[in-house]
């Protein structure tokens, strides 16, 4: 390196050359450089759709179709909850939801913690299977259940209520049994629901269509 | 071998007087003087104690992660408290007086002068100790502001901005006035724009009213809070970790390589385009939140440009050792700036990749950025302050090091350590960040249980612990091989006495030369005016004003910041208002001041952000007009815990309390230790009052109620969670405890968006005259009515 040149400085001794800039760097440091002007125009010129907002709201859209598309927007009460009760691939959603948001006092299994079992017979707020529903949604015990309606998409309660219901009976060892005995859920609905499921799905999509405007 | 030159290079100054070819010959009469060098022995005590402590305390809270239990309990030694400690005397006690013992050695140097006041200097080192040990009690006691590495609160805050721009930024000025040496090289540049911009940082960003000494309230809230607080945090890493240690780099490597730095051109644009480009990118803390966009893409554009300034830096270093690698494969010193410099290099592209929007979409709130600032912290500023050390041992106690056996172990137990902490540190990261966003076919979250995200990265936490370990044992090596050293120090110091002639007041620069390799080229003149201006003539001139130069580095530093920081707090629509959202009750307030106090925010955010993976796990995303009256804002940066923006009427208060007594019962393969002692620890109602004054002053609307009576109002409402406890079937008559006061701000957080606005009615939870319980449980109805269910869908 005797040949590059050197300035005329000297610090305690220490001296410093006087090498260009190397290429790579400079073109690096002006390409980082123009790059920004227009990253910036792309997304903050107003343009539709680059927003995280709107990026946001089509995942979402697009995240509800993938969930629900097959069922449509469900309704909160006793005879659907019994339906997807029956039907194992719904109720593994339900479960998903359950363990998201609910095992942290009812257990991983249901069992029970600062919540009652949901795997015996006994049950607090509930005299039909209707009303898992209403308790998810609403709350129950002066806030010892918390309200989810604000949480959670209807189908979601409507699945997680279908999960808790097959719960019953399992008798996994845990809290005591709490409450009363209550009757036998229902028999979920017999097969022909499959003629009108298809009517339902239709339903549902218009209902989905509207769902994808921003709340 | 270098470090075993001893006293060598003391006499080089004189030498460089009598025989190195100065430009400008000084005319003025020669004076006599010495350095002070005992306050470099000072200081480089200090480092070294600090480092112990401050990587012992990293050791220790790294254990606290892998056995929550072993606080057993007692809140002094929680994660949440020691972790601040942590960071801070990691950064501010070790690396805080590694750039004094740097500054006050070359600085004395660079200028051929002794620092401007012997006094001055010593009140510097007493009082940053004084701070120092001021800040260990204050933190484990959980007198805390909460923001990250400004947890200080501001009676330290006020000490803190005395020593550093009075004492310590005057002394140094001083000394630069009354310097010898025409031109100020490059180090002293980088000490220059250290002194001013930690100085502006730390006022600008804790400025706040006090309640109480213990206690300020911020004076920022919500989002301009955030933004504030990281233009702090980022340029604390900038300007405290960063340009300091690349002013200890220009001095002592050259030195330790006796070779001279590669290019004066990059020394002038890199310093110029870092100091100007950093001050931009604090936002890219802050990406997917609920800053404004266009803050959050400048301060990733602003981090992309930051790169190949930040490898000026590296470059310049690394290239500085051309025709030296085989002083490299000898010589301990070098070898830690090398792989000092070189981890430099790799958090500087890091850094830059971090920010871009869509790797930090991933990366942030994982370990990802413990690992990223670890490789900083322990690779750059660690290796570079002990290869300083180490190269100054023997020249500062004027003897032989004890043994150059133990300095190269350390740097090889060292550098495995770095390796054996980030590496599995790196894939935590990524596999928190991955498991978090992880949707199934169905597009469900495939690990919608937050423990489980957890669980599955502990065996790579107890891997850290090994690296920290290492990297510890490392540190006892270098303070047990300079305690030898100082044990064989020499009875009285030789002090050598230097000459150098007074600076002149006329000086003339000797002028670029005019002619250029285009001179006999056909162009226009502009073109070779820009070839001789591109030879940096004028900024020679500007090396020797050193007022000058400040006032530049002060224009480039803040009207960088004004730039960003006058749009945020000036446009309205930044923050587009919600009606619903209301002050804390008193209750509320003074839970969130526990919080705050306890330092929640070291594991668990309040920041959801706009993904379908966030929201489906946490609920709606956080808004920004959700946090006006969050003083300070707590959105957090890491979540070893989960989010708790939507904690508000996600749990019973009886599961709160349950979890506060026990969190791995409720909560299996929880992390969380145990807070007990909230439970049992009485909440004081009537110190409420100074809080809700302070709030109130800042402009939270409180009624005369909540103002006056402020101690009636919290007790009014803490009945009624405890009656709520009661009814969940928790015990009986805790509504003196501190939980209570604590449960009552969860269940307060993120619940206000969704309530239905009150119809020309102000009246805050506060003033509800529920006295009864029954009338208790009617206003926690009320209060659960109003979430809207047009909002069910967002979920």
């Amino acid at each position: 390196m005797s040949d590059t040149p050197k300035t005329d400085h000297a610090y305690d001794g220490i001296e410093e050359y006087d090498n260009p800039l190397p290429g790579w760097w400079k073109w690096l440091f002006i390409a980082s450089i123009v790059f920004c002007p227009f990253y910036w125009v792309f997304y903050h010129s107003g343009t539709k759709g680059r927003t995280l907002e709107d990026a946001y709201n089509v995942a979402l859209a697009e995240n509800t179709r993938l969930q629900f598309e097959e069922i449509g927007e469900l309704k909160l009460d006793g005879p659907s909850i019994a339906k997807f009760m029956a039907k194992d691939s719904w109720v593994k959603v339900g479960e998903a939801v359950f363990r998201a948001n609910c095992v942290s006092c009812h257990g991983r299994d249901g069992e029970g913690k600062v919540g009652p079992n949901l795997t015996d017979e006994a049950f607090k707020n509930i005299a039909e299977i209707g009303d898992i529903g209403k308790v998810i949604a609403n709350g129950a015990g002066n806030g010892a259940m918390p309200k989810w309606s604000n949480r959670l998409h209807i189908n979601e309660i409507v699945l997680v209520s279908a999960y808790v219901a097959q719960l019953r009976g399992k008798n996994v060892e845990g809290r005591p049994a709490e409450g009363r005995q209550i009757p036998p859920w229902p028999a979920p609905p017999a097969d022909d629901e499959e003629a009108s499921d298809d009517a339902a799905k239709e339903d549902g999509a218009a209902k989905e269509a509207d769902a994808e405007q921003p709340a | 071998m270098e470090t075993s030159g001893a006293t060598t290079s003391d006499t080089e100054v004189s030498k460089t007087d009598s025989s190195m070819a100065v430009p400008s010959i000084e005319s003025g009469e020669l004076e006599s003087f010495s350095y002070d060098d005992a306050i470099v022995r000072l200081f480089a005590t200090a480092t070294i104690i600090w480092a112990l402590v401050g990587t012992l305390a990293g050791l220790i809270v790294a254990v606290l992660l892998v056995m929550p239990s072993i606080s057993e309990g007692i809140p002094f030694i929680n994660f949440a408290r020691l972790r601040p400690l942590h960071t801070n005397a990691a950064i501010f006690a070790f690396a805080g007086n590694a750039i004094f013992a740097a500054v006050y050695y070359s600085t004395q140097r660079l200028c051929k002068a002794r620092m401007w006041s012997d006094v001055l200097s010593r009140l510097h080192f007493w009082g940053w100790q004084l701070i120092i040990v001021l800040a260990a009690v204050t933190i484990p006691f959980g007198i805390t502001q909460s923001r990250e590495y400004a947890e200080l609160e501001w009676p330290i805050d006020l000490l803190i901005a005395v020593v550093w721009l009075f004492i310590f930024g005057g002394n140094f000025l001083m000394t630069l006035i009354k310097r010898r040496e025409r031109h100020m090289y490059v180090a002293l540049w980088f000490y220059i724009a250290t002194i001013i911009t930690v100085a502006v940082l730390h006022v600008f960003n804790n400025l706040c009213v006090p309640a109480g000494w213990f206690k300020g309230y911020s004076v920022y809230a919500g989002v301009q809070d955030a933004f504030m607080q990281w233009w702090y945090g980022h340029n604390a890493v900038a300007f405290f970790l960063t340009t300091p240690f690349l002013g200890l780099m220009y001095y002592f490597l050259p030195k330790a390589a006796d070779r001279p730095v590669f290019s004066y051109k990059l020394s002038i644009i890199h310093f110029w385009s870092l100091v100007f480009i950093y001050i931009w990118a604090g936002p890219h803390h802050l990406h997917f939140t609920a800053l404004p966009e266009w803050a959050s893409t400048l301060g990733m554009l602003f981090s992309v440009m930051l790169w190949m300034p930040s490898w000026g830096g590296m470059i310049n270093g690394l290239l500085t050792l051309r025709g030296a690698w085989h002083k490299v494969a000898a010589d301990p010193v070098l070898k830690f700036f090398v792989v000092g410099v070189t981890f430099y290099g790799m958090s500087t592209f890091e850094g830059p990749m971090l920010s871009v929007k869509s790797v930090n979409a991933l990366s942030h709130y994982t370990d990802w950025t413990i690992a990223h600032v670890h490789s900083g912290a322990l690779g750059w500023n660690g290796f570079m302050a002990f290869g300083m050390l180490y190269w100054l041992l023997p020249r500062i106690y004027q003897t032989k090091i004890w043994s150059d056996k133990l300095v190269s172990l350390h740097f090889w137990t060292g550098t495995i350590g770095i390796l054996l902490y980030i590496i599995p540190i790196y894939a935590a990261g990524l596999m928190q960040g991955l498991m978090w966003r992880a949707m199934d076919e169905t597009g469900n979250l495939m690990y919608p249980d937050f423990v489980e995200t957890v669980q599955s990265i502990v065996f790579l936490w107890w891997l850290r612990v090994l690296g920290g370990l290492l990297y510890v044992s490392g540190v006892c090596m270098l303070c047990f091989n300079t305690l030898m050293t100082w044990f064989a120090r020499p009875a009285t110091y030789d002090v050598p006495v230097y000459t150098a002639p007074k600076l002149s007041k006329s000086y003339s620069e000797a002028k670029p030369a005019k002619d250029t390799e285009y001179n006999e080229v056909p162009m226009l003149d502009l073109g070779k005016n820009m070839s001789v201006w591109a030879k940096m003539g004028w900024h020679r001139r500007w090396e020797r004003l050193p007022v000058t130069f400040t006032i530049l580095v002060t224009i480039a530093v803040v009207g960088a910041t004004l730039f960003e920081a006058v749009p945020t707090f000036l446009i309205r629509s930044n923050i587009p208002t919600i009606a619903t959202v209301e002050p804390y009750t008193p209750l509320e307030l003074y839970g969130r001041h526990i919080y705050v106090s306890e330092g929640c925010y070291n594991c668990h955010s309040q920041m959801i952000r706009p993904m379908v993976a966030e929201t489906k796990r946490y609920g709606e995303y956080s808004k920004p007009g959700e946090f006006i009256y969050d003083r300070p804002f707590q959105w957090g940066s890491r979540r070893i815990g989960p989010d708790l923006a939507r904690e508000g009427g996600r749990q019973s208060s009886f599961w709160h309390w349950r979890h506060f007594e026990n969190p791995a019962e409720v909560s299996p393969g929880s992390v969380m230790p145990s807070y007990q002692h909230l439970l049992n620890e009485e909440l004081k109602f009537d110190s409420i009052a100074p809080h809700v004054k302070a709030a109130w002053y800042l402009g939270a609307p409180y009624d005369d109620e909540a103002l006056n009576n402020t101690s009636e109002v919290a007790y009014k409402q803490a009945e009624r969670v405890a009656a709520e406890i009661v009814s969940q079937g928790g015990p009986a008559n805790k509504m003196d405890r501190k939980a209570v006061a604590l449960i009552a701000y969860l269940q307060r957080i993120g619940v206000d968006l969704f309530k239905t606005p009150a119809p020309e009615q102000p009246a805050a939870d506060a003033e509800a005259p529920a006295e009864g319980s029954e009338e208790a449980a009617e206003a926690e109805a009320e209060v659960a009515d109003n979430a809207s269910p047009s909002n069910a869908s967002a979920g």
